[in-house]
């Protein structure tokens, strides 16, 4: 059973899509296009998203207030950059210490196993 | 294919289509600029990835209209959000259709079999016996086996779903430190 302390836990664990989303607009705000091919590289290929995916997952993360709408110069073609907001990129930091806890417990385990 | 990625948008909500239509439109545009000079099996791969991406996003925001924030939860698919409260894990729900989908296909024919049945309908002449094989019991014998295995896979996929079987396994008498949330 897992137990809740934090209210910032309360939407972790995120999955793999929202997460690089989320690393994709970490060091500086991206349209649409330049996220799908932020990921790309990040995952070397592994995670393709779909346009359809990208915006449902920028829809959800626009109405919970982790990104917001930025205005670039260059917004023509219907190009809309986002960014992450204060609460992004806590939510963001939360995961990423999440995430390296359960993969120090499990290198330990793991370890262990293997004696 | 931006032609079809157009007419798939009018699936999405109108609302949603005026708030991200024509940028999705433009993201649809440059991917499939930048896949143009691929081999066709990568273009045909990216444009079904497009497709079923536009067609699954379509049917979630539909939901999310429907049945507000809490919908998609009832129809979500795959790990797009994960959640820590139990889920009924879909494969049951689609062994159990499966499964009454054989009963009520099992009693439609036994009732064509009772009105076919001389006692039932004066005017069927009396049953053949008809010449049994081996080779009908053999086909039998592995589609019943095919089944089972099938059955049996469900239960332990559904199971593996739940978390029964990981919970089963978990060993809770180690003393790991409990997780420690940051601040």
């Amino acid at each position: 059973m897992r137990h809740v302390t934090d209210k910032h836990i309360e939407s972790l664990p995120l999955s793999e899509p929202v997460l690089m989303i989320l690393l994709g607009l970490a060091d500086q705000p991206r349209h649409g296009y330049a996220i799908l091919q932020e990921i790309d590289k990040m995952s070397q290929g592994r995670v393709q998203l779909s346009t359809g995916t990208l915006y449902g997952a920028l829809h959800r993360l626009l109405e919970d207030g982790w990104i917001e709408r930025f205005s670039e110069n260059d917004n023509s073609r219907g190009k809309q950059a986002y960014r992450l907001t204060q609460l992004g990129h806590r939510k963001l930091q939360h995961e990423v210490h999440r995430l390296k806890h359960l993969t120090r417990l499990a290198s330990t385990r793991v370890a262990r196993g293997a004696v | 294919m931006l032609a079809i990625y157009r007419a798939l948008l009018y699936l999405y909500p109108p609302r949603y289509r005026t708030h991200y239509g024509e940028e999705m439109l433009a993201v649809l545009s440059e991917v499939d600029g930048a896949t143009n000079g691929n081999k066709p099996l990568v273009r045909a791969r990216s444009c079904f990835r497009e497709v079923t991406g536009l067609l699954n996003g379509a049917f979630h925001e539909q939901v999310r209209n429907i049945f507000g924030a809490k919908g998609n939860s009832l129809f979500s698919f795959g790990r797009f959000s994960m959640r820590s409260e139990f889920r009924f894990p879909k494969a049951t729900v689609t062994l159990m259709c499966l499964i009454l989908a054989g009963v009520l296909l099992t009693i439609d024919k036994a009732k064509a079999i009772q009105h076919s049945l001389p006692y039932a309908n004066p005017q069927v002449g009396p049953i053949e016996p008809e010449q049994f094989t081996l080779l009908p019991l053999l086909l039998l014998t592995l589609a019943a086996a095919c089944l089972g295995g099938v059955i049996a896979w469900g239960i332990v996929f559904a199971m593996r779903r739940s978390g029964v079987q990981r919970l089963s396994e978990l060993d809770l008498t180690t003393s790991d430190s409990p997780t420690k949330l940051p601040n």
